[in-house]
């Protein structure tokens, strides 16, 4: 019996090590990015651009990329991630299914360099800001396509049956009955998704490349500056005051990172709410 | 072809007016210098330098060497020529080289100059000299100042031929310093680097493996023999970093990263010329050696200052280059372009010592500035 | 629309009252469904159109390289300022210039089954603590936690690994691995760049995902069946291998390869930690190695300088082997799946 408890105490001791092992990593890094940023952090960064030692464009330039996944890869992705659970059926639900799922495991590296050969220079859009925001929705596509589709699954067939039988139409189905209730994890999807894109480095590399000036409006042609290409290039550039605006810039991809999760919780909360009431 | 007073010129005008005008109201800031300049251009010819007559954004990328130099010269730049904005981006050389060839940006940043193929297969493609830069050998042996090496000794180091300090070769060097019997921990850049290009450069020159048949070449990425211990990092700061970590390290490094060296304690080395003496990279010893060149220059402007002759010439310099097309979109866009080029290798303008000091580059010397003017007059719209 | 033809047979033998709904969705005349078919089959057609454009930019060096790209160990761009150049099969090269995929394969393969090998127990075991004993309010900081991990930038991972980490591990970790002095696992410990610190890099990269995928088969183990066990006497230990794993086991294993996948793309964090050595295996674990996608990041640039195109070719034939092998995987993972849930499983990194 002793050496059954034993043998217990042993096995949570060490879950309990491993979580340790999942948490303190993520906490090192917090640390250690804050630590290197230090001498340099300052309200006065977020006033400042690129060339002036600050990251009020990079910033700008993030949060303007991110708009744009948000209303490509969102619309996209939750379109798909409907049809595939209410709609598909068969061999063609199968296959496209199967290719959201291989998309997901693309290297970023890879659909970075396609970007760069066909929207780049093929099509001769330059670094632009649409380039950039295809690039990253090819990424974060099938992350959000997934999601929704499990979603919808999980929402109870007597509500799908009982609205149809009802005579609504899909339309107000989809809308009403179905989006409510799988409202939060549809969400905290394409929260995942714009998390993904806040710290893209590899598909930003060559389809927007970068500039000191304020991200222009325009979608094409012009530059857009961003967070995580203001840490790698800081980092190989003489001078510690450098790297530490490097760490600066990753300490604020990791704020709109931290931002993105409480909203992403806050938001599912409140569907979670709503949709008690409605089942109710 | 252009005499180099017009430019300076028009420039001492432009500045003139430019301060007038920003002592003026703001109102018309922006366009009253350049409707005198445009007129004084328009009637010479249409390869003068002058603030166009409509706002251009000259957009660069490439070598992340030049990069801070030109962060810091945009400026200078938009304030004596109101309707030219430059956009410099750090994507790397061989980034800055194809981009300028696609189009993606009006002319792309380089630490090396084109290859034979290149020039050959892109017509009209020119890279023009607009700074001179050099490059440094550090080491991390406390206590010993003032090492001396050759191309040739660097080159078995990194080829594993030579692995402990107090080799013979090294000790024949430096008969006054007491070398350690540790092993020497080569570094090298991951990245694809002009540094590397530079390195290797030298390397190539010095030693007969190097760059022989079927030896390592040189280039910005090249491939290194395999030497056990060696470590690698990226960018001129984790070369310091490194180095700075591992005793009994050697690493290159760029010129403008010397302050981050020596503020890490790092040994500077004394390098062999071709002249046979050990000389250390500075300001004097990099304008010896692109005046070592300057009356060598080919008309395309592609040329080495690696172990170039001369007593006070250091070996390891080189030119940092604008890749450019000599065919612009527009008039607008050329005439900019122009005048950029001119300013940034004028020594009243973008050459003027406190830019320069900053990155430890150096001016042009005069006749090649002369050559690179030439260059520059065939970019037309 | 072919769904509708394809589907109405079908309509009477398929179970559920999901399938009829769906199927009377359809039937009426709307541009909704037309539009939400529109947007499920544009993943697939990006899939198409990427693996397309990469075979193409490959095909060059495919034919120029043949067999010899596969079992090559050298890559080397040859002489890039010379004017000299090699012709093989129509396709120039500058002379010099050798392009082999191996030692990128190898080191790809060896860091990301590395890193799954440490990821896949703590993963797990951090799962089933969170989702077994930790009580609500603990859960939801430590979910955070996780969810933070898994969105952490790969770039301040490499930042992390090359400042803060590797060297920790090679002045604590490290001297007493090699002091055992077990075959490949001694020899010079360095810095902490090489195949240690960004296996375990990868590794930290790749537990969000292992555990919050877990952490859902753990949840979905019916209440019923777990109380059963406790009150059989088993302990807790007991009931999660008895009922716990064996209701959960291919879930876990294709989580496992989904984080595989993730480790195999892995580029940015690779870049920085890995230290990148070319045309060598690496002897030992603490040893510099590369892997196909970090090679491609980093010499991307300098292949960029070749005129005859025939170094990019090669680079793009090295990310065509990377791409084959995710679509393996992912395969794989799918398969696995497949014998365990019907819904399948939330893909990539998310929590």
């Amino acid at each position: 019996m002793s050496g059954r408890r034993l043998r217990d105490w042993a096995f949570w001791g060490l879950c309990g090590l491993a979580m340790l092992g999942s948490a303190a990593p993520a906490v090192s890094v917090l640390v250690s990015v804050v630590h290197q940023a230090a001498p340099v952090l300052d309200w006065s960064l977020l006033t400042r651009r690129s060339n002036a030692g600050g990251i009020e464009n990079a910033v700008l330039g993030t949060l303007w990329l991110l708009l744009g996944v948000l209303v490509l890869a969102g619309s996209i992705g939750i379109g798909a991630g409907v049809y595939l659970a209410e709609l598909a059926t068969g061999r063609v639900a199968r296959v496209l299914r199967f290719g959201s799922e291989v998309l997901a495991g693309m290297p970023s590296i890879v659909i970075g360099y396609i970007g760069y050969v066909t929207m780049v220079v093929g099509l001769h859009w330059g670094y632009s800001y649409l380039a950039g925001v295809i690039a990253l929705s090819v990424l974060v596509l099938p992350y959000i396509v997934k999601t929704t589709e499990v979603a919808l699954r999980q929402v109870p067939s007597a509500l799908r049956e009982g609205a149809v039988g009802l005579g609504m139409a899909h339309r107000q189905v989809i809308w009403r009955i179905l989006l409510p209730p799988a409202a939060p994890a549809v969400v905290s999807g394409v929260v995942v998704a714009l998390a993904i894109s806040t710290g893209e480095l590899a598909p930003l590399l060559f389809t927007v490349g970068f500039t000191d000036s304020n991200p222009s409006l325009a979608p094409l042609h012009q530059q857009v500056p961003y967070l995580t290409s203001v840490t790698f290039t800081d980092l190989s550039l003489p001078g510690a005051r450098a790297h530490a605006t490097a760490a600066a810039a990753g300490a604020a991809s990791l704020a709109i990172l931290v931002l993105l999760i409480l909203l992403g919780r806050a938001l599912s909360r409140r569907s979670r709410l709503a949709t008690a009431q409605m089942t109710l | 072809m252009k005499p180099y007073v017009l430019p300076a010129v028009l420039i001492a005008a432009a500045t003139a007016l430019s301060a007038c005008s920003s002592a003026a109201t703001s109102t018309t800031g922006s366009s009253s210098p350049a409707a005198p300049a445009t007129t004084a251009a328009a009637a010479a010819a249409s390869t003068t330098t002058a603030n166009p007559a409509s706002p251009v954004a000259l957009k660069e990328d490439g070598s992340s060497l030049l990069y801070p130099f030109l962060q810091d010269v945009v400026a200078p730049l938009h304030q004596q020529f109101s309707n030219i904005t430059l956009q410099p981006a750090p994507g790397g050389s061989g980034k800055g080289i194809s981009d300028a060839i696609s189009g993606n940006v009006t002319f792309g940043g380089s630490d090396a100059y084109l290859s034979a193929g290149q020039l050959a297969q892109n017509q009209g493609l020119m890279n023009i000299p607009v700074v001179v830069s050099g490059q440094a050998v550090n080491y991390n042996l406390p206590g010993v100042k003032g090492l001396k090496l050759t191309g040739d000794i660097l080159a078995k180091i990194y080829l594993g031929k030579i692995t402990k300090w107090n080799d013979p070769a090294i000790a024949a060097l430096n008969s006054g310093l007491s070398l350690p019997a540790s092993t020497i921990v080569p570094i090298r850049r991951v990245d694809s680097s002009g540094d590397t290009f530079l390195f290797t450069g030298l390397l190539s020159a010095t030693n007969s493996q190097w760059g022989g048949a079927n030896g390592p070449q040189f280039g910005t990425t090249v491939t290194w023999p395999a030497v056990s211990g060696e470590l690698t990092a990226n960018g001129n700061p984790g070369m310091v970093q490194t180095c700075k970590a591992t005793p009994g390290c050697i690493a290159y490094v760029g010129v403008s990263a010397e302050a981050d060296a020596q503020t890490a304690g790092l040994g500077e080395a004394l390098l062999q010329n071709k002249d046979g003496n050990f000389l250390l990279p500075t300001q004097a010893t990099l304008a010896a050696a692109a005046s070592a060149v300057a009356s060598s220059v080919p008309s395309n402007l592609a040329v080495s200052l690696i172990y170039q002759p001369g007593a006070n010439t250091y070996p390891i310099a080189n030119f940092e280059y604008i890749i450019v097309k000599s065919h612009q979109a527009d008039a607008a866009t050329a005439q900019a372009v122009r005048t950029f080029l001119d300013w940034v290798m004028s020594p009243t303008g973008g050459s003027q010592a406190s830019l320069l000091a900053k990155e430890v580059f150096v001016a042009l010397p005069p006749s090649v500035v002369t050559k690179a003017q030439a260059a520059v007059a065939q970019i037309t719209g | 629309m072919t769904t509708l033809t394809q589907g109405r047979p079908a309509a009477g033998q398929a179970s559920g009252p999901r399938r009829r709904a769906a199927l009377r969705l359809l039937e009426r005349a709307d541009p909704v469904p037309v539009l939400l078919a529109l947007a499920a089959v544009l993943p697939t057609v990006a899939l198409l159109v990427l693996a397309a454009v990469m075979l193409t930019e490959a095909y060059p060096a495919i034919v120029f390289n043949g067999w010899s790209f596969l079992t090559g160990r050298t890559f080397t761009m040859g002489n890039l300022y010379g004017t000299a150049t090699q012709v093989r099969h129509g396709f120039a090269a500058p002379a010099g210039a050798r392009y082999g995929v191996l030692p990128f394969l190898v080191g790809t393969l060896l860091s990301s089954l590395l890193a799954l090998a440490v990821a896949l127990p703590v993963g797990v075991g951090a799962a089933v603590l969170l989702a077994e004993r930790l009580p609500a309010r603990v859960q939801a900081p430590l979910g955070v936690v996780l969810e933070l991990l898994a969105g952490i930038p790969s770039v301040i991972f490499g930042l992390w690994g090359v400042y803060t980490f590797g060297p920790l591990l090679s002045r604590t970790v490290d001297p007493w691995v090699a002091a055992a002095g077990l075959p490949w696992l001694s020899g010079p410990v360095g810095s902490g760049q090489g195949l240690l610190t960004a296996s375990l890099v990868l590794a930290v990269m790749v537990v969000p995902i292992i555990a919050s995928i877990t952490r859902e088969l753990v949840r979905s183990v019916p209440a019923l069946t777990k109380q059963g066990a406790l009150a059989l006497g088993l302990t807790g230990s007991e009931s999660v291998r008895v009922v716990t794993m064996p209701f959960i086991r291919n879930g876990i294993l294709a989580a496992g390869v989904l984080g595989l996948a993730r480790a195999l793309g892995e580029t940015i964090a690779v870049l920085i930690i890995s230290g990148n050595a070319l045309n060598t295996y690496p002897h030992s674990i603490f040893a510099p190695f590369a892997t196909m996608a970090s090679t491609i990041a980093a010499i991307l640039d300098g292949a960029l300088t070749d005129s005859t195109g025939m170094a990019l070719h090669s680079l793009a034939e090295v990310g065509l082997v990377l791409l084959g092998i995710t679509l393996v995987t992912n395969l794989g993972g799918r398969l696995l799946a497949q014998r365990f849930a019907a819904t399948g499983l939330p893909v990539g990194r998310g929590v």
